[in-house]
């Protein structure tokens, strides 16, 4: 009785979901309806005398495949719908048509199938002692090959992603070191300045510029300008010489 | 604790099969630790002496043991006469190929990077490529022996993914004219993934029907289990769905062209002989040993499909004008010559000689495969491989040892008198006949004349025709290329002259039939 | 002698479970829903409470005895707030994705057994809503739909900071799982039962071990036996709750609120957070079960004949929850939180690696106490797995050594032609001949004298 409410309840969820799935326009939502049907399995399955298998369902496929999916399909953002060009002319009518006549073809046939009455789980779990003992008993004896050959079939998954995906690193990563050296090298300074000033030196007895290039009179260190007063001496550059004389003018006042 | 009884497993048995995986995940762990100077040069041996050993191992047993009685790994494998064939078969092609892949710069030398990106030439400039085919190679070649020589529907299930995916992966890994390369890759990719989607559902069928996935166990349950044909007849379409498509049966060939012309030549070479070979072993496994109760009702659909392929595989070659391509459909007609063996069932004789038939076309047709992709890989210029016939054009003049060979292996393919093809088509076809299967042998007689039409037109082509003043150089072929085409040929001589005592290996293999 | 000295009473195993009536399956549920509302609550004052003395101020004191009721009152303003729903988000999904992180939280505490055998108005139950044979992969398979909360929220905010949040916390989240559930094998191979019920029970006694006339008793918890399993577990329980130093999702410097950026404090944030605190709980209530005895009491109250039988063991079950949960409080208070790349690297490269060869371990060590194994088979495989371990460690050692001694000459060989000529390899060095106007020979300025 709960097994049928439950089987009527999730046929209506997950046909509609898979419905969705197909007809759905964005890649998300197609992403999280494939998760709904997965989630439905898993329920039937557990309905089913199967929990190992239902927890098993989300755990791997829920839990980490559609998660999987759903992650490349967020960070990568394939909301793009496809090039609806055919490059076959009438492939796409064919193709409905055939599909179609697939879908009822067997349909049809799975539905005039006789079935035998289910013979369920419950017999073949008693007798190993429980649902977890008797799927080990299967996979570790009578298909324990097919169990370790499927290794094979991890690794070479494994190893086709990498190779499909891993750039081997040809050069050496820079280093910080080798960073600041290409910078100095190409005629980098050391720090540069605050934004905002035109600087340099940062030495005390020279003064700071303005943006057009004029030496800031508020910059010109007064000791040493009235040394170079009384001495007569100044600097080559007139305009920081202009500015000496000036700033002593100033002071003088 | 309630006590397993652990499993036992018959190691000296599957020694070959297990001595080609642990071969294939030492290799893995090359990749990892070896540095990558070296890689090549551990890989290379590595993988010769594991196809050799494993050659050895399945001579070893068949002169030691005999042929075995009884499937082992818990009932999962059948090491029997017909598997040590198909395994000795499998070993020896893929030692050729083998040779090919090692051969010299067929593999990108990064795969990750875009084609045509400056990242990409500067892998090319740092030289080398990819050695993980080799290790993938291996697990490919491990994936066939366990397809051909599977006793139950799922161990044949992992088989084939175990055989399909490094295929796929490596068929993307051509070094030039990388686009098509990863083209054909995803196409067979997908394509396979939905027949093999079509095989599992198809077990679920047949397991529902017969509550067991054991290949005898379905057989006893054809004649116990009563009124739920629907769900066999099912089970076996869509299952046979999956078995075509991996052998290039039409209507499921339309993924062969595509996918041969793109991937990396050793590979297709490895795909069209070791493939193919293993597919068939699958597909006489289930149609004769778990299904073989159910002939009346499969056969007529076998005709039918034996005749498309044929027509299909013939009458498209002539319209090609790539090479790889040409060859691809000629591999599709090929396939639809050895279903009319696999159609010709009858009396435990009868079923004894089809089989030795088959097992002698496929070594033939295997062994030409490879040389014939061999040659194509020699012939070059400034992209590549010259791919396009016309290129071919005069090669018989600049060339005429080599356009020789490759003649003299079209000719094989053709089916003419003196090569291994002929009596390796004249086997079968004779099976055929026996099992009542006329009009269907003269359906191939009628196609390997079509088929016959477009080898001789290659040879005129490139005998009777001037050369291209740019036309491809030959490069001068390596140690290993030129061995490969050199054994190639010989075994084609070989089997076309004396065939006696390769005709006798087969019909000791088949004597026995399929252990159930 | 005995050390021991109560016998050990028999806890509930999976056939006690699936008898119960209706109504007490209703009332069992009912309290836990009930049960993890009020311990979000305190949980929430009691995080605050302690960190707020760990760092010397006195955290909420104002609304009720201790502030005890801060909570309440947050409760009621989340209630009472607007709900407000940015314009550009994914309606559907932005309102749905809370409900589904608050969901799994909760399902996951129902296989949560806080007692043995009581009785129950009148009938014999557990206390404990159900068992499964798979119950502790159905804690894992509700930690991994809960991530799609988590994932949804972050995506249908349509902000870049909830999208980035919500990325890195699923990876985060993914990747913790794996190593999560590689710690439970260690307790699986040693209590041969995926039942959390049965766990509980296998930990009851640890046996005796029988030396010059004592017996002295083995310790019975996995946390002892398993303290590997135990370690990588408390790690991944921060990374699995995005708890410090772990939060990167919600790292506020660079992401704002994470994944939570668009949820103003509605009662959709107010799910958000207690779908956090109900994992925490649940992760907590999961570590006493597989690792601390579950509700069976430590060794000097279980001296006592009633320790282990009827309601008294949910008192210890409350207790080592608390305490528990303050160890959550107490890593938050003293660690920072760790860069995103170190997290990643540290889940993959360290915690799933060494897990790994810790089951392998473990898994040998059953091997041997299997009786009729072949010792010299398992001898010699071990064998090989060290030496090819020792094996892949020293070439990878010499290598980095030599990389180490390659390294160190270079630098060595540079700071000596730096020696030599200061300008080489472009680095700047003070420049000697600055454009000073004045020359040597000026005067002596006192200080002061401007």
């Amino acid at each position: 009785m709960g097994e049928t409410i439950t089987f009527w309840v999730l046929a209506v969820v997950s046909v509609s979901a898979a419905l969705g799935l197909v007809l759905s326009r964005r890649a998300v939502y197609c992403a999280l309806m494939l998760g709904v049907v997965m989630l439905s399995l898993a329920v039937l399955y557990a309905v089913q005398d199967a929990p190992f298998l239902a927890a098993v369902q989300i755990v791997v496929y829920t839990g980490a495949v559609m998660m999987l999916f759903l992650f490349v399909l967020m960070l990568v953002g394939v909301d793009s719908s496809d090039s609806l060009v055919e490059t076959i002319k009438g492939q796409r009518f064919w193709a409905i048509v055939a599909g179609a006549g697939f879908a009822v073809l067997l349909g049809l046939a799975v539905g005039n199938a006789v079935l035998s009455p289910p013979a369920g789980l419950l017999g073949a779990t008693q007798t190993a002692g429980g649902n977890v003992p008797a799927l080990a008993q299967l996979i570790f004896t009578r298909h324990v090959f097919a169990f370790e050959v499927a290794s094979a079939l991890l690794i070479t998954a494994a190893l086709a992603a990498m190779v499909l995906t891993h750039r081997e690193r040809l050069t050496e990563k820079p280093t910080q070191r080798a960073l600041a050296r290409a910078r100095f090298l190409t005629g980098g300074s050391v720090v540069l300045p605050g934004p905002g000033v035109y600087a340099r030196h940062n030495a005390n007895d020279m003064p700071a510029l303005l943006p057009d290039g004029s030496v800031s009179e508020l910059s010109v260190n007064r000791v040493i300008a009235r040394h170079d007063v009384e001495d007569e001496r100044f600097p080559d550059d007139p305009k920081l010489a202009e500015a000496i004389k000036q700033a002593v003018e100033e002071e003088s006042k | 604790m309630n006590g397993i009884q652990p499993p036992t497993i018959e190691y000296g048995q599957l020694m070959p099969l297990l001595l080609v995986f642990g071969a294939a995940i030492v290799g893995v762990l090359i990749e990892a630790f070896a540095p990558r100077y070296l890689r090549k040069a551990i890989h290379v041996p590595l993988t010769m002496l594991t196809l050799l050993g494993a050659f050895g191992l399945v001579i070893v047993q068949v002169l030691r043991d005999g042929v075995p009685t009884a499937a082992v790994a818990m009932g999962a494998i059948a090491v029997d006469g017909p598997s040590l064939f198909i395994w000795g078969v499998i070993l020896v092609l893929s030692v050729v190929s083998v040779l090919l892949i090692n051969d010299d710069d067929n593999f990108v030398a990064s795969a990750a990077a875009v084609p045509g990106s400056p990242d990409e030439e500067e892998a090319i400039a740092r030289g080398g490529a990819h050695t993980e085919v080799y290790p993938l190679a291996l697990f490919a070649i491990g994936g066939m022996m366990l397809f051909a020589a599977s006793n139950d529907l799922l161990i044949m299930f992992v088989g084939l993914e175990v055989m399909s995916l490094p295929l796929y992966l490596l068929c993307g890994l051509a070094r030039r004219r990388r686009l098509l390369s990863q083209e054909s890759s995803v196409k067979y990719f997908l394509l396979g993934a939905f027949s093999s989607a079509f095989f599992l559902y198809g077990m679920a069928m047949i397991y529902g029907y017969a509550g067991t996935v054991d290949l005898g166990g379905i057989n006893d349950a054809l004649g116990r289990v009563g009124g739920q044909d629907t769900l066999l007849y099912l089970g076996t379409a869509l299952l046979g769905v999956g078995l075509f498509f991996k052998i290039g049966a039409a209507p499921f060939q339309a993924w062969k062209p595509d996918v041969y012309q793109g991937a990396p030549t050793p590979i297709t070479a490895l795909m069209a002989s070791g493939t193919l070979v293993a597919a068939f072993g699958a597909v006489l496994r289930v149609f004769w040993v778990a299904l073989g109760n159910l002939d009346w009702d499969w056969r007529p659909v076998m005709w039918g499909i034996a005749i498309l392929t044929m027509i299909v595989g013939a009458i498209l070659a002539i319209t090609q004008t790539d090479i790889k391509r040409m060859l691809a459909y000629s591999s599709i007609a090929h396939a639809g010559f050895l279903l009319t063996g696999v159609i010709a069932t009858g009396e435990a004789t009868q079923n004894a000689n089809s089989l030795s038939a088959l097992l002698f076309y496929l070594l033939a047709y295997g062994i030409t495969t490879v040389g014939a992709f061999a040659v194509v890989t020699m012939v070059r210029d400034a992209g590549g491989e010259a791919g396009h016939l016309s290129r071919w054009a005069g090669l018989g003049k600049r060339s005429p040892a080599l356009a020789g060979i490759f003649a003299f292996f079209l000719l094989a393919f053709a089916g003419i008198p003196l090569t291994s093809g002929f009596f390796g088509k004249y086997a079968v076809f004779a099976a055929a006949v026996a099992g009542g299967a006329l009009p269907l042998v003269v359906v191939g007689v009628v196609s390997s004349a079509i088929a016959a039409f477009f080898y001789v037109r290659v040879i005129v082509l490139m005998f009777f025709s001037e050369p291209a003043a740019d036309g491809p150089t030959i490069a001068v072929p390596s140690a290993g290329t030129a061995a490969v085409v050199a054994l190639a040929a010989a075994a084609t001589v070989v089997l076309g002259v004396y065939p006696q005592p390769v005709f006798d290996l087969a019909d000791a293999a088949a004597s026995s039939l399929f252990v159930r | 002698m005995n050390l021991m000295l109560a016998p050990v009473p028999a806890g509930p195993s999976l056939a006690d479970f699936g008898k119960d009536p209706l109504w007490i399956s209703i009332i069992k549920a009912v309290f836990i829903f009930v049960f993890l509302l009020l311990s979000v609550m305190f949980g929430v004052w009691m995080e605050r409470k302690l960190i707020s003395r760990m760092q010397n101020r006195y955290g909420p004191n104002r609304a009720g005895k201790f502030g005890l009721l801060q909570s309440v009152a947050d409760a009621v303003k989340m209630g009472l707030k607007e709900d407000l729903l940015p314009r550009t988000v994914d309606k559907v999904l932005y309102t749905v994705a809370p409900i589904i992180l608050v969901v799994p939280a909760f399902m996951a505490f129902s296989i949560i057994p806080f007692g043995p055998m009581v009785s129950m108005f009148g009938v014999e139950t557990p206390l404990q809503l159900t068992d499964l044979p798979v119950a502790v992969l159905f804690v894992l398979a509700m930690a991994s739909i809960g991530v799609y909360g988590i994932v949804l929220m972050g995506w249908s905010s349509r902000s870049p900071y909830a999208v980035l949040g919500g990325l890195r916390s699923s990876a985060q989240v993914v990747s913790y799982e794996i190593a999560m559930g590689l710690s439970f094998v260690g307790v699986f191979l040693f209590a041969g039962t995926l039942s959390t019920s049965e766990i509980v029970a296998a930990q009851a006694d640890g046996g005796t071990w029988e030396i010059a006339g004592l017996s002295i008793p083995l310790p019975s918890w996995y946390v002892v036996l398993l303290i590997p399993s135990f370690l990588i577990y408390a790690i991944t329980m921060l990374g699995e709750t995005n708890r410090v130093p772990f939060d990167l999702p919600e790292g506020e410097g660079e992401l704002v609120g994470g994944y939570q950026t668009e949820y103003s404090s509605s009662l959709k944030f107010a799910l958000i957070q207690m779908g956090e605190y109900v994992n925490v709980f649940t992760v907590s209530a999961v570590s006493i079960t597989l690792f601390f005895g579950g509700w069976r009491a430590p060794w000097p109250i279980s001296m006592w004949d009633g320790a282990n039988v009827g309601w008294w063991p949910m008192l210890w079950f409350f207790i080592k929850l608390v305490l528990v949960f303050s160890c959550f409080i107490w890593v938050r208070a003293s660690l920072p939180r760790i860069r995103y790349d170190q997290l990643m690297a540290f889940g993959w490269k360290v915690l799933i690696p060494l897990n790994l060869a810790w089951i392998m371990l473990v898994a040998t060590v059953r091997a041997f106490r299997v009786e009729d194994a072949n010792r010299g088979v398992i001898f010699t495989l071990a064998a090989i797995v060290l030496i090819g371990c020792f094996g892949i460690w020293f070439r990878f050692d010499t290598v980095l050594q030599r990389r180490r001694e390659n390294r160190a000459a270079e630098v060595e060989a540079e700071f000596e032609q730096l020696r030599d000529e200061p300008e080489a390899g472009g680095f700047p060095v003070p420049p000697l001949d600055l454009p000073h106007y004045h020359g040597a020979d000026r005067k002596e300025v006192p200080s002061g004298s401007n």
